[in-house]
């Protein structure tokens, strides 16, 4: 249990450690200032997960990246599918309602945020704690929220009954633009996150 | 006349940011690549003088396939562009032979000038 709780922290501080320097890379994308805050670090009964976050039922555009290297993740991102669109307007610089529905170019500009941001998780792990960790290329979807998440989650459901969730949301300056990140550890992860336990 | 790139990304939007920086800046994009392997024969077929090249892609990677342009081309020049910015990663892409490395999210000024660098113009 104390190993849990010391390992939870060191994911608490990776966490926003990765979630500021996410912030720097995607107010940088969509050149205005944006800010992503760390709602949430828990660890909830797989069952009860979904629940947990309490997931609104639209249906969203996301990305599926995994985090492989010394200390395996899933990186999870979503957003409302009129977020997507705004969201390829600020990225290319666009008047905002220019783009008017849902094509390659805006799951593409949802792959890239996904890539861009679990690249500055990666980064964290390489720069501040010398841990080798890449993203591998990014895998759009587009379904309702909690089927995405269950999907998601269901990567650790056959080794654990437990997962430990981080729950983000974003901010743009001047637009109501909403996003949920997710980064949810693997099994394999823990030997890792322990020896950063140690080094903190 | 102008240089020939070819611009070789999965994402589409990034392909797009690119072509458009490199087109106002009267440089001519004569092909697009989705990943590695269409970069690889995309080479081939159009024989760009300059490419850029994500590292993260699927079927192939930026690296392996910026191995094969250089086995097929030892003069090919490769600029690559990732959103890893880590040390490790952008030194096994320069002795791999890249030219230079742009960062994601990119600024126009640096694309410009790791382009011109290439080209021996800055």
């Amino acid at each position: 249990m104390e190993d849990k709780s010391r390992i939870s922290k060191a994911i608490q501080l990776i966490a926003q450690l990765s979630i500021d320097r996410a912030s720097q890379v995607f107010s940088k994308m969509v050149k205005c200032g944006a800010k992503i805050s760390l709602e949430k670090v828990y660890l909830t009964d797989i069952t009860k997960a979904t629940e947990e976050i309490a997931i609104e039922g639209g249906e969203v555009i996301g990305a599926y990246i995994d985090l492989v290297g010394d200390a395996p993740f899933k990186f999870l991102i979503t957003f409302e599918t009129n977020d997507s669109l705004l969201l390829t307007d600020l990225i290319l610089q666009r008047p905002t309602g220019s783009t008017k529905e849902l094509d390659a170019l805006t799951q593409s500009a949802v792959q890239e945020v996904g890539n861009i941001l679990a690249s500055a998780i990666s980064n964290v792990f390489s720069s501040d704690f010398q841990i080798k960790m890449k993203p591998s290329p990014p895998q759009v979807v587009h379904d309702f929220a909690a089927t995405l998440f269950e999907e998601y989650i269901s990567a650790i459901a056959a080794e654990s009954n437990e997962i430990l969730i981080i729950e983000s949301q974003f901010m743009v300056v001047r637009h109501n633009l909403k996003c949920a990140m997710y980064i949810l550890p693997l099994k394999g992860s823990d030997k890792t996150l322990s020896y950063i336990c140690n080094t903190i | 006349m102008s240089k020939r790139i070819l611009v070789v990304d999965d994402a589409p939007i990034i392909r797009l940011m690119l072509s458009d920086i490199l087109k106002f800046n009267n440089y001519e994009v004569v092909g697009e690549g989705c990943n590695g392997q269409e970069g690889v024969d995309k080479y081939k077929e159009l024989k760009p003088d300059l490419v850029t090249m994500d590292i993260v892609m699927p079927e192939k990677d930026g690296i392996q396939a910026m191995t094969e342009i250089l086995e097929f081309d030892k003069n090919a020049k490769v600029v690559m562009v990732t959103a890893i910015d880590q040390r490790e990663s952008l030194m096994k892409a320069i002795r791999a032979g890249a030219t230079d490395y742009i960062i994601k999210p990119f600024e126009q000024d640096r694309v410009l000038s790791a382009i011109k660098k290439a080209f021996g113009e800055a």
